[in-house]
This record gives structure tokens, sequence and C-alpha cells, in this order.
């Protein structure tokens, strides 16, 4: 099976530092990928250059076909790459039925979405959106009514919405009770079903509950990377990440 | 309506499918129906003053309010629905304003010769031109000149939206950069008067304050009011209002912000454009201080004041502010610059929504059965919330450890 996202040598600097030292890294299709490691190594960084905030100094993106490298954030998406934020990332003031409305998958330009209006197919995929992540009775709300978790739900919504072909969840769990973690958890495993997703996070819980196939980074450089068991199993893997004497 | 029957079919299965009864979703109506009273029975008082009114100055100041109006609309456009806040709207108002007043200028002369006998703008024979300039003698054809008062400012937007928001530059620099854009074009003005007529502006051409020129006025209003509504109503809407409240979120769902922006710039420079030339008529008086930065941010503070993100707010806001001014100022004249900086800032502190806005807020909160007092302390408590959170660089990530 050929690889739907492969980055390959892949070198970025802010300001003098190294964040992330010729990397490389690789996602077939369908897979459900789980992104570890410590602060600072490089994770997040790695997900703000596959979109495009960043731009590489070297090395290059390849995403179903196209070298992406240096592309917009705009086209990146149109490529089929959808990115959730660390924080909540929503329209505040747009009700949550508007948020997904946006987020639909369809056309982006100016005078196209001048006159568009909504059809039948895309109203029922909204609401088939809303009752998966279990916001329909909200949906007149305005998005900034909604609690924390609530609104992480919604983002996850927003990005099923797009329909991507890639789907980057920068720590969907972050500030979210026990419930709302393994609820995510679910959500996550739902959508990975049918969609190729690659998952930063920290929570080992969660890790254990969906994870199958792992990557570790460390100071910009992979570390590790397999199945569930083999990474936790690795020396060099315990020591700089999860901490030798916890687990001794 | 098609919208309306589709949302009724999707409700109406509501009984037999008890998943779907939960949904409790009303699709805002392009115009509700309290709108449409409320509005014919603003515009039919206003368009029957001529009738019913004898006083000639409240009729010129309904003209020219209306005009104002049409300026804050223009602002309320890229300010209340998209989030981009300029200083420098004036510049395209003036343009428009400038267009007109010269055509109307150079006709005027021609039949009316000046002292020493010159067919041409007096202001341009006291600076010492003999004639009038070739590269102005298509402003003769005041159907052009009014042609040239709408596309000039709307391409000078395209211009000026294509070398900043392409660049990514927005909020305050972009803001910064309307204002010096407004002090350029004034200084221009001025430096330039034997185009221009300088400091003096132009004067003189003949008035054309007629009712009918009123009601064309109100139906110019009426007409961008409709195509505002039905541009922020739209998909279009969603989306510019989506990049106000987060341009990076919408960035990343595929959208060319850039773009979007400097499409509802150029709206709101026609807009502004329009209601310049539309003053320039009514008032027969132009000068550098309708283009200048003073004007920008008057009419940012009348949208403030009305409610920005609405579209009756920028109407209000003229009409109350610049109303105020009008009846006020004679008893209050060296208190009322004062006053007008304090009304902004009591907005800004504790009416962020503005007037329309913050009724509008009461109304749902009403409608959801709070008390009123509720609903004012809880308008009370966002405003205060929403200052904590005006902050340089935004409020903290929620995920940040306190250390």
């Amino acid at each position: 099976m050929t690889n739907l996202l492969e980055v390959k040598g892949l070198t970025t600097r802010v300001s003098g530092f190294t964040i992330i030292n010729n990397l490389d890294f690789s996602i077939e299709q369908n897979e459900l990928r789980v992104l570890l490691g410590p602060n600072g190594a490089g994770k997040t960084t790695l997900i703000c250059m596959i979109t495009g905030q960043f731009k590489p100094a070297s090395g290059t993106i390849h995403f179903a076909g196209h070298d992406i490298t240096g592309w917009a954030p705009d086209d990146i998406f149109q490529a089929g790459i959808s990115r959730k934020f660390q924080v909540p990332n929503m329209y505040e003031t747009l009700s949550v039925f508007d948020n997904v409305m946006v987020s639909l998958q369809g056309r982006r330009r100016v005078f196209s979405t001048l006159f568009q209006r909504l059809s039948g197919t895309e109203r029922d995929r909204i609401w088939e959106i809303l009752e998966f992540v279990e916001l329909a009775e909200k949906a007149s709300d305005p998005a900034d009514s909604l609690s924390h978790g609530e609104r992480q739900w919604l983002e996850l919504g927003m990005l099923i919405a797009s329909n991507p072909k890639l789907l980057l969840l920068d720590e969907p769990t972050t500030g979210m009770t026990e419930d709302g973690k393994h609820k995510t958890a679910e959500l996550i495993s739902k959508i990975a079903q049918t969609h190729t997703v690659l998952l930063v996070e920290h929570d080992m819980h969660i890790v254990r509950q969906i994870g199958k196939r792992i990557t570790v980074l460390h100071q910009g450089q992979m570390l590790a990377e397999g199945p569930m068991s083999e990474v936790m199993n690795n020396e060099t893997v315990r020591r700089v990440y999860l901490g030798k004497g916890k687990f001794q | 309506m098609a919208e309306i029957v589709r949302d009724k079919a999707d409700r109406a299965p509501a009984q037999k499918n008890p998943a779907r009864a939960k949904r409790r979703y009303r699709a805002p109506t392009f115009l509700p129906l309290w709108a449409l009273i409320g509005g014919v029975i603003v515009v039919a008082l206003i368009g029957s003053y001529p009738y019913y009114g004898t006083n000639a100055y409240v009729l010129s100041l309904l003209g020219k309010f209306l005009c104002f109006a049409l300026f804050a609309l223009s602002i309320d456009l890229i300010w209340g629905f998209t989030g981009i806040l300029s200083l420098g709207q004036a510049v395209y108002f003036g343009i428009g304003a400038y267009f007109v007043a010269l055509s109307l200028k150079i006709n005027y002369a021609m039949d009316h010769p000046t002292r020493y006998g010159g067919k041409f703008p007096d202001f341009m024979e006291w600076n010492g031109l003999t004639g009038l300039p070739s590269f102005m003698t298509p402003l003769t054809n005041t159907p052009f000149a009014v042609l040239c008062a709408l596309v000039v400012p709307t391409l000078l937007a395209l211009l000026f939206g294509v070398i900043t928001f392409k660049r990514h530059i927005y909020g305050v620099y972009c803001a910064v950069i309307t204002l010096a854009e407004s002090l350029i074009l004034q200084d221009a003005i001025i430096e330039y008067q034997a185009y221009t007529g300088g400091f003096n502006g132009i004067t003189d051409y003949g008035s054309y304050a007629t009712p009918a020129l009123l009601w064309f006025i109100l139906a110019v209003c009426v007409v961008f009011l409709i195509v505002s509504r039905a541009l922020t109503h739209s998909r279009v809407g969603t989306v510019l209002k989506s990049i106000r409240d987060n341009d990076v979120r919408a960035e990343f769902m595929g959208y060319n912000v850039a773009n979007y922006r400097i499409f509802v710039f150029c709206v709101s420079a026609f807009m502004a454009a329009a209601a310049g030339a539309l003053y320039a008529a009514w008032v027969g008086i132009i000068s550098y201080l309708d283009a200048g930065p003073v004007f920008s941010i008057e009419g940012v503070i009348w949208t403030a004041v009305g409610g920005r993100g609405t579209l009756i707010g920028p109407f209000v806001g003229a009409f109350v502010v610049k109303g105020a001014e009008f009846f006020l100022s004679g008893a209050l004249a060296s208190w009322w610059q004062i006053i007008v900086g304090g009304l902004f800032i009591f907005v800004v502190l504790v009416m962020r929504d503005g007037i329309v806005g913050t009724i509008g807020n009461w109304l749902r909160k009403w409608r959801k059965g709070a008390t009123l007092e509720e609903v004012m302390e809880e308008s009370d408590q966002r405003a205060h919330d929403r200052q904590l959170d005006w902050q340089p660089g935004g409020p903290p990530p929620a995920d940040e450890p306190v250390r």
C-alpha cells in the first residue's frame, strides 16, 4: 500500500533553534497513528509544517501524489488535510449549526459561495454530524455558550464535515474530564474507521485505548516507531519519555 | 421562501422520530415581519417629510444623516461582519464626493462665469489656472463623473486589499495603514488646491436638495440595506463572520481569507463611495474634512454606538449621535466633542454590542424566560468578561498551566 503522507528529510529552524531535524515520517492510507513525545519534541511543529503554517528549511512533504511543500494553508486543506488545534478553535459567535455548515466540504471561492444555498443533502449531513458528536440539541446556540469539552467535539464535527483525506488531531483531550476524554477517544476511534488520522496525545490512557501504531519523537528526530506493545517496551523510549524510574 | 419551506419539511417528521424531536433549530429568516413593518414605517416617515414638515433645516439634516448612515453601514460590513477595522473609510467616501462635486462645479461654472469672466471653477482661477485642465474635461459629463465616483474608489479598495490582505496584514496594522491612507488623501487635497479647492473645499455649485433627491437617497439606502442583508445572510456572509470570529480556523478550513477580505472591502468601498456621491449632491459643499481621518473615526463611532454586527445599528448610531450633535451642539458647543468621546468610551466599556445589539440581547434573553434584571446583569457581566479578554495578544490559552 502506498503512503498517504510522506515526509522526507524535514528540517525546521525557528530563530536559530532546530526544532525538527532531518525527519522521515510517513502514514499509510486508513491508518490511525499516534504521535508521542516529551515537550519540545516537535509534535505540534510537525503538524504546523504539514498544514503549511510554517515553511520547512529543507526537506519535502508529499501528500496523496502532490508535493505540498511550501503550499498555503488553504491550498493544503483543498488537497485534503484538516487540522484540529490544541485549544478549541471555532467561530464563537456563530451557531453550532453554522459552525458545521461553514466547514462542509464544498466550494471555497468567494464568488462560488456568494450565491450558494444550503441543499437538502447538506442539511442532512449537518444533522448527521451534529448527532454524531451529540450536539444536535444545541444546534442554534452560539458556539461560545458550549463547555470546553463540547467545543472540542464541535471542532471534531467540523473536521468530519470537511471530509478530509487526513485528519491531524493535536491533543484533542486537553483540559477534559476523565469522562470527556473517554468519550473523545470513542469518537476518534469511530472517525478512524473511515478516515486516516494522525493523533498527537499525551495521555497514556487514551493512547492505550485507541493507539495501534505509535511514533515517538524526541528532539525533532524519530526515536521509535511500531506497534503499541513494542514501543512501550523500548528501552530508549522509556528512558526519555515514560521515565525509567516509574516503570521499574 | 424555498428555504423556509425546506426548513418546515425538515422539522415535519419530529413526531415520528424521537431523535429528531430534540432538534430546536430555527433558520434565521431573510426579512422578519417586524423588520418589514418597522422599515416601511420609517421609510414612509422620512420620505413624506417634505409634505408634513415645514422645517427646511430638518429636511437638509435628513438627507445628510441618511448619507452618514450609509457610510456607517459600509464600515459595519467590514468591521462588524468581517472584523477589519478601517480608520480610512472616508477615503472612499471623499473620492466619491469629490468626483461628483467637481463635475457639478464645472457645469455650474459654465452657466455662472466668475467675476473675471472665466467659464471654469473659480477656485482654479484664484490658483492661477487659465482654464479647465484637460484631464478634467471628461468630468463635464456628469453621468461619467458619477461612474468614476463609484468605480475609482472600488478599484482603489481592490488595490489596497491586494497589497495588505494578501500579505497577511490585518488587525491593528491594517487600521494604522488605513488611517495613513486617509491622512495622505487629506494632505493631497490641501496640497493640490488648484484642482481640489484646497482648504476651502468646493462650494457654490448649486443646490440639489429637493424632495426627489431625498427619495433617491432613501431608495439607495433601502437597496444597500437589502443587499447587505442578502450578503450577510448568505453562505458568503457566514464565511465572513467566521473569518471575523477566527481567521486562523477559517484558513485551515480551506478558505482563502485574503480573497474574502478583499471582496468585502471592495463592496464596502463601493457603498461608501455611493454615500459620498449622494452627500456631495445633497449638501452642496465638500471639503478635505470629508476625506480625512476624523470623519473616518466618526463613522466608526456611529457604528459602535448603534451596534456593530447589526444592519440597523449604523442607521441608529448615525441618527442618534449626529442628531444629538446638531440639536445639542448649539447649547453645549464647547463640550460636544468631549461628549461624543465619552459616549464612545461608555459604549466600549459597558455596551460592547451598541444600542441595537444590547436591545437584541435583552430580547433574546427575555424570550428564554429570564427577568429583565437578570438579563441586564448578564449583559453587564458579559461586557465585563469581554473586557477581560480584550488584552493585547488575546486571552491566555486555556490549557496553559497556572504557574
